[in-house]
């Protein structure tokens, strides 16, 4: 095995790809494809017709621009917020917890053990208007008498946020766990203050793990739609939740399929631009 | 003061566990609910009824365990096919990288409501292949992991310290040798990592499974599926069972990592 | 052709035990689950494929069984195979409108939807599901006046319902006096931020036509947009906060809502768990919506047609109604439901007097395919 792999060494690479890309070739791509016949088709339930029908696209972005810059604004702020929390969760875990490690990984996990139904319900309860939290910060001054927390854009941002939150946690953790404790040791050693020790050392190393939850949080979110469904009003809809509606009621498989590339065309740009700022060997190494 | 920030951080990591578990301590109280009508929103008294008849709701427990069986075999895949793609990206240069790369995020940004319905109507168009049932919910939910287990690995590959891997082959291992005991054992932790997020999504996946599923049933389609009319306190039940019994894994894992190295400190001397 | 038992289907038919002791029954339980596919042929298939709601039959809660399925194969010999996986309309059609559309069975003899859907209209349109065989539906007599002949089905060809129910204004006493119209819905300030409507387009503007003097069985594009531009103002202006499904329930208990568009059904079970929770029909009228079962493409004919002649035996109607607590399409269910349960006979919610009848109206089932109106509708939502 070890000889044969040797020898074939510029095939390596493809033999790797090769299981994993079939795969997604397969039940992926082509499943896109189809997708992107669908896009071009025009007409009514269940007659469509081909007709390359590209007006489908610019009438997309038009008609739903505001859905489109909402979701990613919440998706991004969703991002921003996870990673401000997570990372000095996952510093912890990493450095401090020991053998406790793997638990902590767990707590980190165990929401997604409930169905998204049963904990948003759950939320729903300890948020509502009559509840302790709402009743803590009425107290405190912060909301108003008749203010409340649920179906706001503060509840659909928080939701989202809380949903993805170990997409933003499992990857940091990938990255801090590796850094060799020493040299923090060293740096300590050479009178870095821990400050300083963190962010020449620490920071840095943790960066392409920064990266990954980024990418892992912010992508699925763009296109989530759930949070906003239960959580929010009308004026909170995103791009997911059009495409659902223009999918399941209105019957209208060409602009759903035509907003779903227009949503990942977007967000590949947005992939592109941050490549572009972070160094683009932080994605592919 | 270094001793209070040491514990400033560590009180910060308890207040985070503690709000990401905040739903969770509900959901554990509320199995506890002995609700009058077919809801469980409004506490009304103590009973442990719900967790000795927890298979009282019909469904509910198959549900259970075809999510289980589907997660624990799904990420299995997914993590093999991920970690390898994961690899060929960040350790070679060939041509068809950067599209490689841009094909694992496109997954991720598909919404799951097309995503769902095109590969449908692919399983709809090969019926002599695929049955609908418990082997395409497999299918869909590999497809959709693969991308997040590529990721996460490739985040503990990049800038991974290729001079242990040096080292070993400089002592004569050849490269299979190599990834077998040197490099797999590393990357071992980020798998895992990687792993129970996949788990993760596949235990919570509705939109993709229920376009897909034919008749079966997992737990999420089960719960939205009846949430319409009742929210049965045994799924709570379920749930927290679910997440006490992994918790109780993860203690007995992290007590024998104490032992273990109690045992080899021992050793040395 | 014979597929194996998938395990489900084992679990299921040693659910049926009982079923199984007579010879037709085990004859039924050994012969596999593929034969009901064919359409063709008079017989009867071994297997009846339903596909319905949750909790949408009796369940005997101690058994864990279904009384009146185990009673329909004990006479017929025909095993049921109970799916209960339509969850909402949109979802459960978008999962077989691909086989549909290709002429192909979906491995089901019934399902199920709800009539103020455009599903029911297009389905018929499109020739995706079979001619009930009325030879073998003499019960069809009684079905209830009021449900003989509906506007995508007239002649009663391709369904038959299977409950009804309500929709009408719920509201949490603790937060406000009875809300009694869509006026007081949308006008009174102590409500405000504190509405919700359903998301259902049907449901919702049809209330408020109703409450603007038009009548939702007869809509044209005057009235729906006068309907829409009233709930788009109650929106605009903070009034009504969101649109459900039927997660109204527990805001409405917890308080963060005050009044909601809401289902009857979801009411009685809401109630006995909180009793400052009332639910009314709104003074301008309240609408009506029915679950029909239909006999999908491959789907064989014979066996669904015998099993709606026997749900629409009173006895049995009764039976199904007082675990449900819908409403149920068949005459004499009343009676039927006072020896066995004489407080839910008496309950309004379920067995609707004639009074009550005559405020509830159907909305319009052509207006429902308006590809128009369910535009303007989702940008109601935000969609």
């Amino acid at each position: 095995m070890g000889n044969f792999l040797h020898r074939h060494r510029r095939l390596t690479p493809y033999l790797l790809l090769a299981p994993g890309v079939a795969w997604l070739a397969v039940f992926f791509l082509v499943p896109l494809a189809f997708l992107g016949y669908q896009s071009l088709q025009s007409g009514t339930f269940p007659n469509y017709e081909f007709t390359w029908e590209f007006a489908n696209f610019t009438e997309a972005i038009s008609d739903y621009r505001e859905q489109l810059f909402r979701s990613f604004l919440y998706a991004g702020i969703a991002t921003v917020v996870s990673l401000l929390l997570a990372y000095p969760l996952v510093y912890w875990i990493a450095f401090r917890a020991g053998p406790w490690r793997n638990l902590f990984l767990l707590f980190i996990v165990a929401p997604f053990f409930v169905t998204y139904l049963i904990r948003t319900l759950a939320w729903l309860n300890i948020l509502a208007d009559e509840g302790p939290v709402v009743g803590a910060l009425r107290g405190l001054h912060l909301l108003g008498p008749n203010e409340g927390l649920l179906y706001t854009t503060l509840a659909v941002v928080a939701g989202i946020t809380y949903n993805f939150f170990p997409f933003m946690a499992l990857p940091l953790y990938v990255s801090l766990e590796q850094i060799d404790a020493r040299l923090l040791e060293a740096a300590k050693d050479l009178y870095a203050s821990p400050v300083r020790a963190f962010l020449k050392v620490t920071l840095p190393l943790s960066a392409p793990g920064i990266v990954a939850g980024t990418l892992l949080t912010f992508i699925p979110a763009a296109g989530d739609f759930i949070n906003a469904e239960l959580l929010g009003t009308p004026k909170q809809q995103m791009i997911g939740n059009v495409i659902q509606a223009k999918f399941l009621e209105s019957l209208d498989y060409p602009t759903a399929a035509s907003l779903s590339f227009v949503l990942m065309a977007a967000i590949l740009v947005a992939l592109l631009v941050y490549a572009r700022a972070v160094g683009s060997e932080r994605l592919t190494g | 003061m270094t001793l209070l920030r040491r514990h400033a951080l560590t009180a910060y990591a308890l207040l985070v566990v503690g709000y990401l578990m905040l739903p969770i301590a509900v959901v554990i109280l509320f199995s506890f609910n002995d609700p009058v009508g077919r809801f469980n929103y409004v506490w009304q008294g103590f009973t442990l009824d719900n967790w000795v008849e927890w298979d009282a709701s019909l469904g509910l427990r198959d549900s259970v365990l075809v999510s289980l069986e589907l997660g624990l075999l799904a990420t299995l895949v997914a993590t093999a096919l991920g970690t390898l793609i994961a690899l060929a990206i960040v350790r070679h240069e060939f041509r068809g990288r950067a599209t490689a790369n841009l094909v694992v995020f496109l997954p991720m940004s598909t919404p799951e409501i097309v995503l769902g319905a095109s590969l449908l109507t692919l399983f709809l168009n090969l019926t002599s292949v695929f049955t609908l049932g418990f082997g395409t919910i497999f299918i869909a939910h590999v497809m959709f992991i693969i991308s997040f287990i590529v990721v996460t690995v490739k985040a503990r590959l990049i800038g991974f310290d290729r001079h242990l891997e040096e080292a070993a082959m400089d002592l004569g291992a050849n490269e299979w040798t190599t990834f077998r005991k040197v490099t797999l054992p590393l990357l071992a932790p980020a798998m895992l990592a990687a792993a129970l997020l996949g788990f993760a999504l596949s235990l919570d996946d509705f939109v993709i499974t229920y376009l897909n599923a034919g008749g079966e049933q997992t737990f999420p389609v089960y719960v939205w599926g009846i949430a319409r009319v009742a929210v049965p306190p045994q799924v709570n039940v379920v749930a927290s069972a679910i997440f006490l019994v992994a918790i109780t894994l993860a203690l007995g894992n992290a007590v024998w990592q104490i032992r273990t190295a109690r045992r080899q400190r021992q050793g040395a001397r | 052709m014979t597929r194996p038992l998938t395990r489900r289907q084992l679990l299921e038919r040693a659910a049926l035990g009982g079923a199984a002791l007579t010879l037709p029954g085990f004859l039924a339980a050994c012969g596999g689950g593929g034969d009901g596919g064919d359409a063709g042929g008079d017989e009867l298939a071994a297997v009846l494929r339903f596909a319905n709601w949750p909790l949408y039959i009796d369940i005997d809660e101690e058994t864990k069984k279904r009384p009146t399925l185990d009673e329909f194969t004990r006479r017929t010999g025909v095993a049921v195979d109970y799916f209960e996986e339509i969850n909402d309309n949109a979802e459960y059609f978008a999962k077989v409108q691909g086989p549909l559309s290709q002429g192909r069975g979906i491995d089901r003899d019934i399902f199920v939807f709800t009539d103020n859907s455009r599903f029911p209209g297009l389905l018929i349109d499109e020739g995706w599901v079979q001619k009930l065989d009325k030879e073998l539906i003499p019960n069809i007599s009684n079905l209830i006046e009021a449900q003989a002949s509906p506007p995508f089905d007239p002649e009663r060809e391709y369904s038959l319902p299977w409950q009804s129910g309500m929709t009408g204004i719920a509201w949490n006493e603790e937060l406000t006096g009875p809300v009694t119209s869509i006026e007081q819905l949308f006008e009174d300030a102590k409500l405000k931020g504190k509405v919700s409507m359903l998301m259902e387009q049907a449901d919702s503007v049809g209330l408020v036509m109703l409450a603007n003097g038009d009548d939702p069985a007869e809509v044209s594009d005057e009235t729906y947009d006068r309907a829409i531009d009233r709930v788009q103002a109650a929106v605009d202006s903070g009034q009504v906060v969101r649109f459900t499904g039927n997660d109204f329930a527990q805001p409405l208990t917890q308080g963060e809502l005050a009044a909601c568009v809401a289902w009857s059904g979801d009411m009685i079970q809401l109630l006995a768990d909180n009793p400052k929770l009332k639910w009314g029909v709104p003074k301008d009228g309240g609408m009506i919506w029915t679950d029909n079962m239909f006999i999908p493409t491959g789907g064989s004919v014979p066996t669904a047609s015998t099993y709606m002649n026997y749900v629409y035996e009173p006895p049995v109607a009764a039976k199904i109604a007082a675990y449900v607590n819908y409403v149920p399409p068949v005459q004499g269910a009343k009676e039927e439901l006072l020896k066995i349960d004489p407080e839910i006979a008496n309950n309004t919610l379920i067995i609707p007097d004639d009074e009550l009848l005559a405020q509830l109206h159907q909305y319009d089932s052509a207006a429902l395919a308006n590809d128009e109106h369910i535009s303007k509708w989702q940008t109601v939502l935000g969609q």
